[in-house]
């Protein structure tokens, strides 16, 4: 049977197949799956903010680099090999857009997204598909049985990535 | 002394449900004034939590929900919500449009309401805003309200975000208004989250810091 597990924010959670990996109401958050098809491990890490800027946290799937370090590392404890890992991510999106000085502060979203990708690819795992940014928050749900990632957004038909 | 906003005590949060207090309450009355009914206020929340569990905190994240927000920048500086389910957001245009929009295309009634529901949390921030103007006595020049109509936990991003830069606590402060109508009422939720280098300018102007 498939577990199903939820992924809250700052979390990260690895899971052996068969399992579905839930984060539900991203914003600028980025909910991001790296799994390894043939080991059958995937993670996924719920991302808030860019750069842990070497601040010690107690989360590390609070930062876009610390996530992805600590998530890979434990795929890897799992038996995943590190040529084999890819990725899929969504979110980052900007709730709401204001002019002058508030939009900076409010624009966490794009930032989230360059920060994953620069830490995705100081690792060399490919990203394989991706569906970020715009106004819309997502919930989304990576599938083993296909390595899919599935992206929902109220009012707009459901995404496989 | 700097202030570790993280670190509040139950006096200055007290103080900070003050501030709610008085600004919801400009806005209450701004809102029955516009609609004509009576507003009532329930009472005020301040308090820490875990910056994680913000997105849960006023429901299941994906509620779909009707936000408007609202930034200032002044002495005091940070960003007020108005938060409505999206039914409510909906009955509370309905409330304000007394046309009858039957004949008109479904795109075109969204677009009605949503610039009634921007205006319902333009004039409802706006009074909630010069209130904590005049207590800090100084003017809060503030943004256009921008709308959005998404998943709870996704707004709340917003706040979870802005928190989540300088620590691990976030503070939620907020309190919700019920527009009393014959038949049936209308709730929205007004939250204010001060920016957190901008904590310490109102708690000294309310005398606990």
């Amino acid at each position: 049977m498939s577990t199903v597990l939820h992924v809250g924010m700052a979390d990260l959670v690895a899971a052996r197949h068969p399992a579905t990996l839930i984060s539900l109401g991203l914003g600028s958050c980025i909910g991001i799956a790296i799994y390894d098809e043939v080991a059958k491990v995937a993670g996924m890490a719920h991302i808030m903010l860019p750069e842990s800027r070497g601040e010690n946290t107690p989360k590390p799937g609070k930062f876009a680099d610390t996530a992805v370090c600590a998530l890979v590392n434990e795929l890897l404890q799992m038996g995943a090999s590190k040529g084999r890992l890819k990725a899929k991510m969504a979110g980052g999106a900007q709730m709401f857009a204001l002019g002058g000085k508030g939009s900076s502060i409010l624009s966490v979203g794009d930032r989230n997204v360059e920060a994953t990708k620069r830490a995705l690819s100081s690792l060399d795992i490919p990203l394989v598909a991706f569906d970020v940014g715009g106004n819309k928050g997502r919930s989304v749900e990576f599938r083993t049985d296909r390595w899919v990632l599935v992206v929902r957004v109220i009012g707009s038909t459901v995404k496989e990535l | 002394m700097k202030l570790e906003w993280e670190h509040l005590n139950s006096l200055q949060l007290d103080a900070l449900k003050e501030v709610v207090n008085i600004g919801a309450g400009n806005a209450a009355t701004a809102l029955s004034k516009l609609l004509r009914r009576s507003v009532s206020m329930e009472v005020p929340e301040a308090e820490l939590i875990p910056v994680y569990e913000v997105a849960e905190r006023y429901g299941a994240p994906e509620t779909p929900v009707c936000a408007v927000l609202i930034r200032c920048e002044g002495e005091f500086s940070g960003n007020v919500i108005f938060l409505m389910e999206e039914g409510e957001a909906f009955r509370l245009s309905e409330i304000l449009i007394s046309q009858d929009l039957g004949s008109l295309d479904e795109a075109t009634k969204e677009d009605i309401r949503d610039s009634v529901n921007a205006e319902v949390g333009n004039i409802i921030i706006g009074a909630f805003l010069s209130a904590i103007s005049l207590l800090v006595g100084s003017p809060l020049p503030a943004t256009v309200p921008a709308v959005a109509h998404d998943m709870l936990g996704s707004i709340m991003d917003v706040v979870a975000a802005l928190y989540g830069m300088s620590g691990d606590v976030a503070l939620m402060s907020k309190t919700t208004l019920n527009v009393i109508g014959e038949d049936s009422e209308v709730k929205g939720t007004v939250v204010l989250v001060p920016d957190p280098d901008s904590l310490e300018t109102l708690l000294k102007k309310l005398g606990v810091f």
